[in-house]
């Protein structure tokens, strides 16, 4: 099984060069955060490995299998049912199915509701399940926790674990927090720059039990950035 | 609001056209401006003879004719609104036969293909697909990028792209185009009518215009402006609250 590889000389919006050279790999079922500051690149990025922006200099060669999408805002289609929601996406597997990842993610009462009827952290669990439900080979995460408050941002990062765990899929999570990129990722790409490169890329000091301990995530967060 | 308090209103505002139409009628005092009494009696004398017929054939000119204005319109407008190019080729089209004049289009319709039933429902129909295309293209310009970008990395197909991902975004728009689309398409199949047909309300018309009997010219307006209403509150209503029933 091969993994992500990506080897991109330069994306351009016009005559401005958003990134520059950027390479890594991403091994299969490995967790890796993208780090770095609001606006620096990251979404492009993502969507560039995604393939919803088609325009790039350079080689992303795809994991076997197939890819999800976790995007920054829900996007689900207002007008189906988060049940249908998901069923919709091809090869997800069957009602029986959607209704039992829906349940993972504590939605089994608001199955049959419309994403407008429920709040937003319904929402982004719901489309955790949607990408969940394709079994993925590698999950695509833009923001997953961004804009929600504490206790729903604790209980989502936990049914992400749980959720990629579960299927063994590779994770690309973007983020510009150090706490949630030590509290979910194997390995720690930082961006930065401007056009934006890798600026470091290094593994996590926490494996991955002693990262669920939110005590251990904080005593790690200054120390390592400090000198990453 | 419950249905009876949505059917309050409109009554209530109708009978108030109602009682002014009736006053104006009695101060004027004169055939030319029949108060309702007399339209009813027109009404009932022309359902004695061929008012259901003529109906009918205009019915089935406006079904047909808005129809085809839908179908096609929606396709061009669809196809504008979401590739830019085809916008920039042909988006001056649109402003030539938005603005060519109905009558311009029936006459030559009937010039060049005869006084043919085909002919009738094709002018009608040229004269409503650039509003239905101008409508629909504004919703294809306004389809979500994310929701685009969303169908394509989960790998959704063609079909289940049109059927629950672009077609829903478009749902107001094509509630806009058909409420516009049957007022238009109703009173422009009457001057077609008019114009080359042996029959339908706008033969009728002729006739009674002839006569000067404007009792009833009134009763065939008034019972196809009943028509269009019982449309509307039974097709499109309906039809349009279905559709938004997921909104908060």
């Amino acid at each position: 099984m091969s993994g992500l590889a990506v080897a991109l000389e330069a994306k351009r919006f016009g005559a401005r060069a958003v990134l520059g050279s950027i390479r890594f790999e991403i091994p299969p079922g490995e967790r890796v955060a993208l780090l770095g500051p609001s606006g620096i690149g990251k979404s492009t990025l993502l969507a560039l490995i995604a393939g919803t922006e088609p325009d790039v200099q350079g080689r992303i060669e795809r994991p076997a299998g197939r890819i999800a999408m976790v995007f920054q805002t829900p996007r689900l289609l207002p007008w189906r049912t988060l049940l249908e929601n998901i069923l919709l996406v091809p090869g997800s597997g069957g009602e029986a199915h959607a209704r039992a990842l829906l349940a993972q993610v504590g939605l089994s009462e608001a199955a049959d509701q419309h994403p407008e009827k429920v709040s937003l952290g319904m929402q982004r669990r719901a489309a955790l399940a949607r990408a969940m439900a394709i079994e993925p080979a590698l999950v695509l995460m833009d923001e997953p926790l961004v804009s929600l408050d504490p206790a729903s941002a604790a209980e989502m990062r936990r049914l992400l674990v749980a959720m990629l765990d579960r299927t063994g899929a590779a994770a690309l999570i973007a983020t510009h927090d150090r706490g949630e990129a030590l509290a979910l990722a194997d390995r720690v790409l930082m961006m930065g720059g401007q056009p934006a490169t890798i600026t470091s890329d290094q593994r996590s000091p926490l494996d991955r039990s002693r990262r669920a301990d939110p005590a251990a995530v904080r005593a790690q967060q200054d120390a390592w950035f400090g000198h990453g | 609001m419950t249905w009876q308090a949505r059917a309050l209103w409109p009554l209530l505002s109708l009978a108030g056209l109602f009682a002014v139409w009736a006053v104006a009628a009695w101060l004027a005092a004169s055939d030319l401006l029949p108060g309702p009494g007399a339209v009813w009696q027109s009404f009932e004398r022309e359902l004695a003879g061929d008012y259901l017929t003529h109906m009918g054939a205009t019915l089935l000119r406006v079904a047909a004719a808005f129809v085809l204005a839908m179908g096609i319109g929606s396709a061009i407008g669809i196809a504008l609104g979401m590739s830019e190019a085809a916008d920039r080729i042909f988006g001056g089209w649109l402003v030539f036969f938005l603005n060519l004049p109905a009558l311009v289009t029936i006459i030559l319709c009937y010039v060049w293909f005869g006084l043919l039933e085909s002919a009738a429902i094709a002018a009608v129909a040229i004269n409503k697909i650039p509003n239905v295309a101008t409508t629909l293209r504004e919703g294809g310009r306004a389809l979500s990028r994310d929701l685009a970008e969303m169908a394509h990395v989960f790998g959704m197909g063609w079909r289940v792209r049109m059927v629950h991902v672009v077609l829903p975004q478009l749902a107001p728009f094509f509630a806009v185009a058909a409420r516009n689309g049957l007022a238009l398409v109703w009173k422009i199949v009457l001057v077609v009518e008019l114009l080359g047909r042996p029959n339908g309300i706008g033969f009728a018309i002729h006739q009674l215009f002839q006569d000067f009997d404007v009792a009833g010219i009134l009763a065939y307006a008034l019972g196809f402006i009943l028509v269009v209403q019982a449309v509307e509150i039974f097709v499109l209503g309906p039809w349009e609250r279905a559709a938004n029933r997921w909104r908060r």
